[in-house]
């Protein structure tokens, strides 16, 4: 049983997400107008994984132009600045995320492939719901990464072994009780560490328990898009569907059923390999 | 009793001489060989007594097994959601996604490799529900009532199943045996034989 104060100073122990993906969350949050394309081409160029994913895309089938190849300058060029700033953070955060869950008994790979579904899921979303797109995708990637400081506070198996005795509340209440906070409330303290915009924060604080007063359009998009990311079978750990979908979030979002279970469908298929031509995504189990 | 578009007489299998295999333990072994993982909205059929088939994580998706014991020829469908109206287009390049398709292509293939229908043990397991889920969407229920609804129409009886709660589950089929064992809450069980 861990106190809040021991679950804030295991923060410190995580490691920092790079300067430049907190300055691409930034120019992202911002609107698309303050992201300049020399600026997003620099951070591309500093980063070789980012590298090798924007030419990767620059030249699958989806862009590119059989026969023919691209250099990273015609790349960029090609993809323009908002897929190029959003692959760029998309490796970046699945870096990050790539080996984290293992409390959870989540395999390598299957966090940072439910951050992209969802962030997929809450672009979609928040366009319907004229909430900026980018902003979504940003917070609905980065949404729990507070599951990287659970990794760090939890014993092997302390979390199996807390879902083994489960019954049907919040997966949050069962973290706040053995750990002093929940990972959603750790991911949003991470995310002001790293000084990511007061949007993001409140949207990760609020994922799965998104406030009603004041509500807030972009928290209530991805919540919704946690769901969907969960219905299409990602980032399922002992966890399970232990957790709500609040029918006031819905009922904000005006979304259908019939909606939800086509966007299910979409993220699944915009994560099968030849439609995203990104690494770390579908990792054999 | 056959209403699924059933192709002709199934020619006889080869025998395959099952590997005497030690005991393991219920545990799924992530190592095991011979192993064929089914991805989600995806489905496997294998007349290789030596493999094992394999799903990761069902959630609000259903996993459904069928295994033929004479012929030793089984598959596994796993399945996100049940109608594929809400995306023909999605439902065209990938049937498996959806319950109202995936389920009779499952029973075609395994008679197209040599299945008979008559002979399948047919179990199910998934069907999870988001939590206090107001009724609403309900994807884990709707899974479940699809299942039913296709077994019911085309009179198949569930030998097993284990669907429902909030927990997430692994799902393994052995094509020696026909033995259907279920991961879930840290704990495993044998779904099938009972």
């Amino acid at each position: 049983m861990a106190t809040l104060n021991e679950a804030i100073a295991s923060l410190d122990r995580l490691p920092a997400l790079p300067s430049t993906s907190v300055r691409l969350v930034a120019m992202l949050a911002g609107g698309a107008a303050n992201v300049s394309l020399r600026d997003v081409e620099q951070i591309v160029r500093q980063d070789e994984s980012i590298a090798a994913s924007v030419l990767k895309l620059a030249n699958s089938a989806a862009y590119g132009v059989p026969g023919r190849s691209f250099s990273i300058g015609d790349a960029v060029r090609r993809l323009g600045t908002r897929t190029l700033a959003k692959i760029a953070l998309e490796t970046q955060v699945s870096g990050q995320l790539a080996s984290a869950g293992v409390s959870y008994g989540l395999r390598r790979g299957a966090l940072s492939e439910s951050a992209l579904g969802g962030a997929i899921a809450a672009e979609t979303l928040a366009r319907r719901n004229h909430v900026n797109p980018e902003l979504a995708f940003v917070a609905a990637l980065l949404r729990d990464i507070g599951k990287l400081a659970i990794d760090a506070l939890a014993g092997p198996d302390a979390l199996e072994a807390i879902a083994a005795q489960a019954d049907a509340r919040p997966f949050l209440a069962y973290e706040r009780e053995a750990f002093g906070a929940d990972h959603a409330e750790l991911g949003a303290l991470l995310c002001e560490r790293w000084g990511m915009p007061f949007e993001i924060v409140r949207a990760v604080r609020g994922h799965h328990e998104p406030p009603s007063d004041p509500a807030d359009p972009v928290t209530d998009v991805v919540h919704a898009a946690d769901s969907v990311a969960r219905w299409a079978g990602l980032g399922l750990g002992c966890d399970g569907l232990l957790y709500p979908f609040h029918a006031d979030a819905r009922e904000r979002l005006g979304t259908t059923r019939d909606e939800l279970e086509a966007l299910v469908a979409d993220v699944h298929s915009a994560l099968a390999p030849a439609a995203t031509g990104l690494p770390n995504l579908r990792n054999a189990a | 009793m056959s209403r699924f578009q059933l192709p002709g007489s199934p020619s006889p299998l080869p025998s395959v001489v099952a590997k005497d295999e030690p005991p393991r333990s219920l545990g799924l072994d992530r190592n095991q060989r011979d192993r064929i993982v089914v991805g989600v909205a995806d489905l496997a059929v294998s007349k290789d007594s030596n493999k094992s088939i394999v799903t990761y994580a069902l959630g609000s998706c259903i996993g459904v097994t069928v295994y033929d014991p004479v012929s030793k020829v089984g598959g596994m469908l796993h399945f996100m959601l049940p109608e594929s109206t809400v995306s023909p287009e999605k439902a065209a390049a990938n049937p498996a996604m959806f319950g109202d398709l995936g389920i009779p292509m499952l029973f075609q293939k395994v008679i197209e490799a040599g299945a008979r229908r008559e002979r399948l043990v047919v179990c199910a397991a998934g069907g999870a529900e988001v939590l206090a889920d107001d009724g609403h969407f309900r994807i884990g229920h709707r899974n479940r009532t699809i299942l039913r609804k296709i077994f019911w129409k085309q009179n198949l009886l569930l030998a097993a199943d284990d669907t429902g709660g909030q927990h997430s589950r692994t799902m393994s089929l052995k094509l020696t045996d026909g033995s259907i064992q279920i991961r879930a809450q840290g704990k495993d069980s044998s779904l099938w034989p009972r």
